[in-house]
Formats: structure tokens, C-alpha cells, sequence
């Protein structure tokens, strides 16, 4: 298992544009597994924690509207994107650059999360 | 009562000066008939100027009437703004809907608050559930508010997610407002994105006085949500 | 909710950790259990066991931390039914002061363990001079004294007078 998620953060770590990604804890906020690129180290423990938190929300709200269960999330900001999918527990995030292809980050992570199941 | 004010009527037909005047005003008063009890009560006055009696009834009567006219006043001036609003409120609701490109797809503006201010979300049962749905997906935005400050991706542009009924995305207007716009599982991320983008624009221009959208006919009623 | 600071440059960061973390419950305390700050307590009895327990675990734990790896713990985490605890040793030019948080299924240990770590540097940057000595150990017979009035000061009782009969 451990170096099943090793293989998943190495291959979203390679898309162009991917400056983190992270197995997170969606109870806890904790990163479970993860690859930062050289200076974001230290936002490791505050991306996990962040990402879980808004995807948990987001999973929450769109349960209470009757929308269902939350497969993917795409947050778009100034400075970069966020994307998440999760399944039992675990939320699979990746932080790119604003100009990041979102749509190949998206099938690589809904592939990984196949790989998880 | 009646008996009462027929005598008094005949009385007064056959002597004009009696002061009779004040009871027949007084009693027509009592069952509201103010305008005939007034003019009564005024010619009273006129023949019988020094009479404090007549005075006070003339300035009673004159008064209620008053009131009443401007209770009538206003409850026209209600009558018609409930009008205003009940079209105001239907042009709201179809603030988004020419630019919904079919039943599947919805779009909604809310305030900073998750309240509606326009736009429309139906259910299934073609009950409109804006308000409840606004409300939880509000809440999203509050969240992520506090997460990008801690970030360091700046302000937040748009969040787009997909559930097992719909996509729906949803972006921040200048008044800290919300936009949110769903679709059918089918939809194309993009076209769903550009579809936000025409909401915001429409969004904020109805939200800076640039009103409803006129003349448009709309490709549906209204707009069905993606609930089953 | 309710915040409240013997010291009062201790409330703004406080108030904005406990805002940030979605904490239900919060108190920051000396580690001899003289509580310094609370958020959300609406007695003082219950801020008298908070800090008493937070003082011991935190004492017991510390303990544990230095005999498996050396030095303290840097967190304790407890995780409940439906509620969870973290205490933490919050390093200050102050000293050092302990942080014991209660949450709910509304935030996560990530967030309480993030907006912690921000709440030592607010409580850095927020103290009114740089003292470089640390404070004196407190003496027991004057523990009694100090609990008392600080108490009365989270709770808005007299100056001075005695909460605990």
C-alpha cells in the first residue's frame, strides 16, 4: 500500500505545472503521503489540512442539497488551483500553477484513485 | 338604530334649524357613514356657528375620514407595489433563464448572507428550492474564504465540483455575494465554466442597477433542477 | 462565542485561533494550571478542571515524550466519540503556555495543529515587551490566590475575591 502511494504522488508530481500533491486525511487533515517541490516544503502540513477541509465541505454541502456524492473539485485562485478527488477517507490533492493543465491533472487523478480502490 | 335615524331625518326635513342635526350625525358616524354624517354635521354648523357641540362633531368626523382616506391611500399604494413586487419577483427569477441552454441546467445569485436574489433551482416535483440549496452551498465559499488566506494562492476565482447528480459550479461576486450554477452530469466542464463566467456578467449588472433582462423570451419557464 | 484573557493582549489571537480552528472549547494556561485565557467556558469550575487535567496530562506526556524520544511531546492529540482534544506546548517570549483545544467533526486535527503553530506566533508578536527573563515558579501557597483572581477576571467576578468557596 505504502509504495502503491508512493507511485500515485510521483506520477501526479510529474504533470506539468504540479507544484504539490498529497494523500491527505480527510477526517484529520494529515498528510498521509506527499511530494513538494523544492520551497514549499514547509506548506505540506497547511496545504493538507486546507485541502481536506474545503473538499469535506464541499462533500458535506452537496450531500445536504441532494447533489450526491463529490467526485472531483477544482478550486481556481490568483496565484494557482487547487484539485481533489477522494474516496473512504482519503483525499487525493494537487496545487498547480494558474496555468496548469486542469484537465489532464484530472484524469491522472481520477486514475490514481482507481489505484486506490 | 335605523328607526332612529329615519325619525331624525324627518325631523330635521321639516326643521331645518333643530338640533336634531348632532344625533343623525353622531348615529350616521357610528355606522360609518362619514361623508353623508359630515355633510350633515357641516350644515349644522353653518346654522348654528357658536355651537361647540356641532364644532367638535364636524372636526371628529372630518377627521375619520381623513384617516380613512388615507388608510385607503395606502392600501392601494399596497396593492399596487405588491404588484411591483410579484413582478419584480418573477423577473428575478428569470434573471439567468435565457442563458440556461436547457430544462437540466439552473443557475442561482445569492447574497453574502446565502440568501436568493435571483435565479431559480426546481426540483424534481417542480418545487423551487433555491433557498435551501443556496444555503448549503454557501457554506462552501465561507469555507474556502478561509482557506485561501492561509494558502497563499490568493483571492479565489471559482470552485467547480462534480457530484453523482450534477456539476455545479460557483464564483464570488463583488458584493461578496455567490454565484452557483448546475448542470446534468453530462455537461462539459468548460461549457459549464463559460456558462459561470455569462452568469457573473448578468449577475453583477442586474446587482449594479442594471435590472432584469428585457425583452428576452426565455428557452424554458423556468429551470429544472438536476434533482431525481 | 466567549473569549476572555486575564492579560488582554492574550484575547485578539485567541479569538481569531479559535474562530479559525472551529474550536468549540479553548484555554491557554501556565503549565502549574494557572489559566490564562478561555473561549467558550461558561463556568469557572469547569476552567478549574480543564486547566488542572491539561497541566497533568501535559506533565505526564512530556514525561513519556522525553523517556521514548529525547524531549517533549510536541502535541497531544485525544480523539473522542464526537469531540477530540489537542494540547499543545505553546513556546512565547512570554514562556511557555499550554493551548487545550476541544473540536468537532467541523474542523480536524490538520486545522487545529495549523492554526496552533499561527496562534504561538500571534501571541509572539502580540505581547506588550520582550521579557527575557522567564517567570518565577509559582509557590504553592500563592497558586490559590493567583487561580482565584484570574478566575474572577475570565468571569467578570470582584477583583480579589474569592470564586471557589
Amino acid at each position: 500500500m505504502i509504495s502503491g502511494l508512493r507511485g500515485i504522488i510521483d506520477r501526479l508530481s510529474r504533470q506539468r505545472g504540479v507544484r504539490a500533491s498529497l494523500i491527505v486525511s480527510e477526517h484529520d487533515g494529515l498528510v498521509v503521503d506527499s511530494s513538494l517541490r523544492f520551497g514549499e516544503g514547509e506548506n505540506g502540513e497547511r496545504v493538507a489540512a486546507l485541502a481536506a477541509s474545503i473538499y469535506r465541505k464541499a462533500r458535506l454541502s452537496a450531500d445536504a442539497a441532494h447533489l450526491g456524492a463529490v467526485s472531483f473539485l477544482q478550486l481556481d485562485a490568483d496565484r494557482g488551483r487547487l484539485c481533489a478527488v477522494g474516496r473512504d477517507d482519503l483525499v487525493l490533492v494537487v496545487v498547480a500553477e494558474p496555468s496548469a493543465n486542469v484537465g489532464l491533472i484530472r484524469v491522472e487523478l481520477f486514475k490514481a484513485l482507481e489505484t486506490i480502490a | 338604530m335605523a328607526d332612529e335615524i329615519r325619525r331624525w331625518s324627518e325631523e330635521l326635513a321639516r326643521e331645518p334649524n333643530s338640533l336634531v342635526f348632532l344625533q343623525l350625525a353622531e348615529a350616521l358616524r357610528a355606522q360609518g357613514q362619514l361623508a353623508v354624517a359630515l355633510k350633515i354635521a357641516q350644515r349644522g354648523l353653518d346654522r348654528h356657528p357658536g355651537n361647540a357641540d356641532a364644532r367638535a362633531l364636524v372636526d371628529r368626523i372630518a377627521s375619520e375620514r381623513g384617516a380613512e382616506h388615507a388608510a385607503q391611500q395606502a392600501l392601494d399604494a399596497l396593492a399596487a407595489a405588491s404588484r411591483s413586487d410579484a413582478a419584480a419577483e418573477s423577473a428575478a427569477s428569470r434573471l439567468f433563464a435565457d442563458l440556461l441552454l436547457d430544462d437540466d441546467q439552473t443557475a442561482l445569485l445569492l447574497d453574502d448572507s446565502g440568501y436568493v436574489l435571483g435565479g431559480l433551482y426546481l426540483d424534481g416535483d417542480g418545487t423551487d428550492v433555491g433557498q435551501e440549496v443556496g444555503a448549503q452551498l454557501s457554506g462552501i465559499s465561507e469555507e474556502i474564504v478561509r482557506s485561501t488566506r492561509h494558502l497563499g494562492l490568493g483571492d479565489w476565482k471559482s470552485l467547480t465540483f462534480e457530484t453523482e447528480a450534477a456539476v455545479v459550479a460557483m464564483c464570488p461576486t463583488a458584493q461578496h455575494g455567490l454565484v452557483v450554477v448546475a448542470a446534468s452530469r453530462s455537461t462539459p466542464l468548460g461549457l459549464l465554466r463559460r456558462l459561470l463566467e455569462r452568469c457573473l456578467e448578468r449577475g453583477s449588472n442586474w446587482l449594479n442597477g442594471g435590472g432584469p433582462p428585457r425583452d428576452r423570451k426565455p428557452r424554458t419557464s423556468g429551470s429544472r433542477g438536476v434533482f431525481p | 462565542m466567549n473569549v476572555a484573557a486575564v492579560e488582554s493582549w492574550i484575547e485578539a489571537p485567541l479569538r481569531r485561533y479559535v474562530d479559525d480552528a472551529r474550536a468549540r472549547i479553548a484555554v491557554l494556561l501556565h503549565p502549574s494550571g494557572q489559566v490564562m485565557a478561555q473561549a467558550g467556558f461558561t463556568r469557572d469550575v469547569d476552567v478549574m478542571a480543564a486547566c488542572a487535567l491539561a497541566a497533568a496530562a501535559h506533565a505526564t506526556s512530556g514525561e513519556l515524550g522525553r523517556r521514548l524520544d529525547g524531549h517533549p511531546f510536541r502535541g497531544v492529540h485525544y480523539a473522542g466519540a464526537t469531540h477530540q482534544l489537542f494540547l499543545s506546548a505553546l513556546e512565547t517570549r512570554r514562556g511557555t503556555y499550554l493551548c487545550l483545544t476541544v473540536f468537532d467533526e467541523t474542523s480536524s486535527l490538520g486545522l487545529v495543529r495549523l492554526y496552533c503553530e499561527e496562534l504561538r506566533r500571534a501571541l509572539i508578536s502580540a505581547a506588550p515587551n520582550a521579557i527575557t527573563a522567564r517567570p518565577t515558579p509559582t509557590l504553592a501557597a500563592d497558586f490559590e490566590v493567583e487561580l482565584n483572581r484570574n478566575l474572577a477576571a475570565l468571569f467578570s467576578g470582584p477583583k480579589g475575591a474569592a470564586v471557589i468557596s
